[in-house]
Parts: structure tokens; sequence; C-alpha cells
């Protein structure tokens, strides 16, 4: 407990220094923020471009499409806002900068997200919140405060899920150097979490449930909001789903820390 | 002229170095591809035709856009504002060549490059993956050369933005609303004709159509009286050489607040 609370506070301090720092580009902030928006959005615009010509896909609505859409949308913020200097880890690793994180008495891990925090990532999380009310009051969902909590701890297994699946690509620039063909297909990937897993068959459904399960970022978890009565068990395994892959995900990374040999300069 | 083969044949060469990516564009395309087939056919479940396309073409449309994105996705727009804050531009400058012209042709080398690994691997897939009947026609003979027109409309929005990082440094935000603009605009991931009738109209006298609805609409639908194709082809090529006029007055405004102070 002593040590959670020590890590919160370095953690607020850190970031307090660091937002501090980002903020004297404040027409950065404001222009990485606009894109931020549209292009967390635009696979809402092109479902809702397409609902102008069907009712239903798969079974699902176009509000209920919107809910699944916002729980992915929060449930990737984390990892965009905490997790984002993982994109960054393929050229730490090749110009050798990785070592100073060897040389604190801290979780290595730690030490290495804490140094980013993506503000521009506040506006997707935000978008997300109100697309989500939204969709629950047009859809009349019953909310309780068990609910809410069960809603909660979704998002935070889904999140788990994402960032797993990000954390483990970029690790692959332990192995091979240049990780990002690796890292920029888990984000394509990622694009298909909000689709209904429904319209899926065969060889696809087993990808996106087993091999990369991405169906647990959004689909299967809002599930159990949207439709409580007809929920498929694969929807109550989701927090297994996250915190095992995010176990497995601290694993490759410790791995590879541990193989690392910096390059020589 | 043989000095930009020499720029085709550079961005060539090191297009190629970063062999095993392709294998990743590759499988993460022949993913997409699946995605897009299986959402397709569930939007296809209860009727044969929607907004005059069949479902045969409505796929083609849009898988055939997935490999023109590949073909076309340069990131120059990134090198290009990566130069241009660093101060690298220079080396550039001080070359006897024009500036767009050498990135221009940078951008074709790379675009050789993506054509030959992933372009035409995507769409071998295609027919033997998925089965797609391909139609025959003018239109197809004129494919080729409206793709020229769509990579130099492409290029010219990908240099205007990258050499917006003369005024700001926040290119990443510039090239991500870049990116989705065109992406949702030109048809790249849903055909134009599934658009609201209002928005279609917008659409269609905005450039963005130029890049994918343009040359996809000529492959998929080939048979097009002589007028419709030569009216396209007229539209996408105004485009082409109005913006690179456009961007052309640009770079010469712009290049006037470049201060570079010594290497």
């Amino acid at each position: 407990m002593h040590r959670i609370t020590r890590y919160l506070r370095l953690y607020f301090l850190i970031e307090a220094q660091y937002i501090k720092a980002r903020m004297q580009y404040r027409a950065d902030f404001i222009i990485s923020s606009i894109g931020m928006f549209f292009s967390s959005l635009a696979t809402l615009g092109i479902f809702w471009i397409l609902f102008g010509s069907i009712t239903e896909l798969a079974g699902w609505n176009f509000m209920e499409m919107v809910f699944i859409y916002a729980f992915y949308m929060i449930a990737i913020s984390p990892m965009q806002i905490i997790f984002d200097h993982f994109w960054q880890l393929r050229y730490h690793v090749t110009e050798g900068t990785f070592l100073k994180y060897y040389f604190r008495p801290l979780n290595m891990m730690f030490y290495y997200i804490s140094e980013m925090f993506d503000l521009k990532g506040l506006t997707q999380l935000a978008a997300g919140i109100v697309l989500l009310v939204y969709a629950s009051i047009q859809l009349n969902i019953q909310w309780t405060i068990a609910r809410v909590m069960l809603l909660l701890a979704s998002l935070f297994s889904a999140s788990l899920v994402q960032i797993a699946v990000v954390v483990s690509a970029s690790c692959a620039a332990f192995w091979v150097m240049n990780s990002w063909p690796v890292l920029s297909l888990a984000w394509k990937l990622r694009e298909f979490s909000p689709y209904p897993m429904s319209i899926f068959d065969g060889a696809f459904r087993v990808l996106f449930t087993y091999v990369i399960p991405i169906g647990f970022v959004a689909f299967y978890p809002s599930q159990i909001f949207l439709r409580p009565e007809q929920v498929s068990p694969l929807a109550y395994a989701s927090p297994l789903v996250g915190i095992g892959l995010f176990a497995l995900a601290y694993r490759i990374w410790t791995l590879g820390v541990n193989s690392y040999t910096g390059t020589g300069s | 002229m043989k000095k930009y083969f020499a720029i085709i044949r550079g961005a060539f060469m090191v297009g190629m170095v970063y062999r095993l990516g392709f294998i990743f564009t590759i499988l993460g395309n022949l993913v997409y591809l699946g995605v897009a087939y299986y959402l397709w056919t569930s939007i296809y479940e209860t009727t044969n035709v929607m907004r005059g396309l069949t479902f045969n073409e409505a796929f083609l449309y849009i898988a055939l856009g997935s490999a023109v994105f590949i073909l076309l996705k340069t990131y120059s727009d990134w090198w290009i504002s990566r130069e241009i804050i660093d101060g690298n531009i220079i080396i550039d400058l001080i070359k006897p060549i024009d500036y767009q012209l050498m990135t221009l042709f940078t951008n074709l080398g790379f675009v050789l490059t993506n054509l030959i690994a992933i372009t035409i691997p995507t769409a071998l897939m295609l027919v033997l993956v998925f089965n797609v009947t391909i139609p025959y026609g003018a239109g197809t003979l004129l494919f080729p050369f409206s793709l020229i027109m769509a990579f130099v409309i492409s290029y010219c929005f990908d240099y205007f933005t990258g050499l917006l990082a003369f005024y700001t440094e926040s290119t990443w935000g510039l090239s991500i609303t870049k990116d989705t603009i065109i992406l949702v605009f030109s048809g790249a991931l849903v055909p134009l004709q599934f658009f609201p009738e209002g928005m279609q109209k917008v659409l269609m006298v905005l450039p963005f159509q130029t890049m994918y609805h343009t040359p996809l609409m000529l492959f998929t639908r080939p048979d097009q009286p002589w007028e419709a194709l030569a009216g396209m082809l007229l539209v996408q090529c105004g485009w082409a050489l109005g913006l690179i006029l456009l961007t052309r007055l640009f770079y010469l405004q712009a290049i006037k607040v470049l201060r570079i102070s010594g290497g």
C-alpha cells in the first residue's frame, strides 16, 4: 500500500511538470486536439453514413452502435493518454537512449510511461463520455449503482486489453529493432474493435476473439449493458481477459528489458 | 530529366530496404479486406442492389480503395515537415533542382515501391482469395492514367501539409486531420453513393473525390458512356493542374519565413 501511494504521488509530480512544459506550446495542443477529435470520430461517421441505407447491422441498430463506439473510445483512452510513450520505444531501443531507464530505483515500466502524458487523448476521452451518456439516454438504459460499477470494471479491463496489445507489439523492438510494421498492424486491427463481432464467421471470429482479442476492447463487454438478457458467456469473461493479457504483455516487456544489451555507444 | 530519374531510383531503393515491413502491411491489408468483406456482406444481407451498386461493385470499390490508399501512402507530409523543422531542407535547397519536383519524384519512387511490394500482391489476393469478378470496358483502360492523376493530387495535399511546418511545429495534428478528411470525404472508406444526397453534391465539387472516387468508379463501372468518362477525367486533370499551381504559389510565400541559423 505504501508503495502504491508513493508511485501515485510520484506520477502526479512528474506529470504536473510535464503538462506545464507542454503548455508552452498552446497552438500545438489545440491543433492536435482537433486532429484527435476528427480522427477518433471518423469510423463513427462512416457508420452514420452506412445507416442511411440500412436500419440494422447484424441485428444492431445505430444507437447501439454509438454505445459500442463510445465504449471503445473510452476504453482506448488510457492507452493513448498514459501509455503513449510506447510509440517511441523503437527509437529509444535503436538509438540506445533506452539505457537510462535501468538506472532508477523505480519500476521500469512505470518510469518509462511516466515520461509522457498525452493531453490530446483527453479530447477522445471526453468525446467518448459524452457519446456514452447520450447513447444510454437514447437507448433508455437503466443505471443502478451496481451497473455503474460494472461499467467501470468493464472499461478498466477493456483498456487493459488495448494496452496489452500495443505494449506487446512495441516490445518487438527489443528483438527486431524496427517494430513499426508490427505496431501499425496492431493499430490497424484495433480499429475493428467497435464492429459487431457477429458479422464475422469462422476464422475471423476466432482471430478477433482468441488470437488478437480486440473483440474484448468494446463489443463483448458492451453487450452486458445493451442486451443483458442475451449476453454470451464471453462478455463475462472480459475482466479476466484484460488482466491475463496485461500480465502476458508485462512478461514480454520484462523479457525484452532483460535481453536488451544497448547499442554500445 | 536524368536527375529526376536518379531521385526516383534513390527513393525506390530506400523504400526497398524495409522489406520485413511489407509482409506486415500485406497481412494488415488482408485482414482489412476480410473485415470489409464481412461488413459489406452484412450490409447487403437483405438486398442485391443498394444506391445503384451491387455487392460485387461495392466490395470491389472498397477493396480497390484500400489498395489505392496503400499506394498513395508515402508519408511525404511527415518527412517534408521534419526536414523543415530540423533545418535539413537547406541541403535540398542548395541543389540546382526545383524543390517541388524533387519531392514529387522522391514520392514517385516510394509509390513504385508500394506498387510492387504491396498493391500488386493485394490486387492478386483480391482476385484469388475473394473471387471478385472484374468488369472490363473503356474505363479500365483509363484507370492507370486516372491513378497517376490521383497520385499527383494526393501528393499536392501531402506537400501542402508538409509545408505548413514553416508556420507551426504541430505537424501531427495537421497530418492526422488531413488524412481523416481525405479518407472520409473521398470515398476511400465508403462509396460516395452512400452519402446523403446533399452531401454528395458538395463532395463532388471538392477535390477529395478525385483521389479515390474517380479512379474507383472508372474501374468498377468501366462501361459508362464516353462523355461521362471523359468528364470525370477532365475534372481530375483540372484539379491536378490547379493544385500543383496553388502549392507552388504557397511554397513561394512560405519559403520567405525560413531562417536557418548555421548548421
